[in-house]
């Protein structure tokens, strides 16, 4: 009844490569979305697709070292960023820590300051702002900041996932995002103001 | 998270954001919610981040091309 042992080697073969094609498929389908997070942690397009590439390649390559069960799109953003980080795109420092002395509400007192002290509403006064607008002010905040709030916010990732992905502390994630989106309604408020409050 | 010297606006304030990123516990949450409910001042300033969340993701969102994803299951492992 037994098996002999080139049959035990077979069956262990067919099983390894069953489990890398459902990997691959799995890695596959999760692309666009890390996609999305990796076009706004690098500048250009051709970056972000050059790191998609090296990243795919790599996971492919030591997919035996995921752990199945546990979350493959941080897993992917994980190696995507390292990548990053190797190819001295990034230099790991600490963000320079400039006082910022305006509240979480920043953004929506400034515009209301400028609709005349007039309730602004909330729909109408994001309408003053494009879609450029609001790329250009992502890529002007610093880019240890930006990647919390593109991980967080453009991925849905929880803060223990990007503290993973990021290789720092839930607290640094969560006081980067802090000081980033302060950044980003500072960049914002400038654009919006600049784009002039006669485009209603 | 209790406390008389708090202000409970203050203290709204510094929920939103973890309130949006459904980082709060349950009590927390809740706290968050009552007050929302009842104030009409941070009932706004929730909205306004919440619509500002939106509009930046929906803004900056790019879209893979079809190159790149074919690129990429060029990368699978040939199969035998």
């Amino acid at each position: 009844m037994g098996e002999t042992a080139p049959e035990t080697e077979a069956r262990r073969l067919a099983e390894d490569a069953r489990d890398r094609v459902r990997f691959e498929e799995e890695a596959l389908d999760l692309a666009d979305q890390v996609y999305r997070v990796a076009r706004r942690m690098v500048s250009s397009r051709e970056e972000a697709e050059d790191l998609m590439q090296e990243t795919y390649a790599r996971a492919f390559r030591s997919w035996r070292s995921f752990q199945p069960g546990t979350n493959l799109r941080a897993w992917l953003l994980r190696i995507l960023t390292n990548l990053n980080i190797d190819r001295g795109r990034r230099v790991q420092r600490s963000p320079d820590m400039q006082p910022l002395e305006e509240g979480d509400y920043f953004l929506y007192n400034r515009l209301e300051e400028s609709t005349q002290g007039q309730n602004p509403d909330e729909e109408r006064v994001l309408e003053r702002l494009s879609q450029d607008d609001a790329v250009s002010a992502l890529s002007a905040v610093p880019h240890d900041f930006r990647d919390a709030i593109v991980l967080v916010d453009i991925g849905d990732f929880s803060y223990n996932d990007a503290a993973q992905i990021l290789d720092i502390p839930v607290g640094t994630v969560m006081s980067r995002l802090h000081r980033g989106r302060r950044i980003l309604k500072q960049e914002l408020a400038e654009r919006a103001v600049a784009d002039g409050g006669d485009s209603r | 998270m209790s406390g008389y010297a708090i202000d409970p606006c203050d203290q709204c304030e510094e929920m939103i954001q973890p309130f949006l990123d459904r980082e709060l516990s349950e009590e927390e949450r809740q706290v968050a919610e009552s007050h929302l409910d009842g104030c009409d001042y941070c009932r706004k300033r929730y909205k306004f981040e919440e619509r500002l969340r939106r509009y930046v993701r929906q803004a900056v969102t790019e879209s893979m091309s079809p190159e790149l994803k074919a690129k990429l299951a060029e990368l699978r492992t040939p199969l035998i």
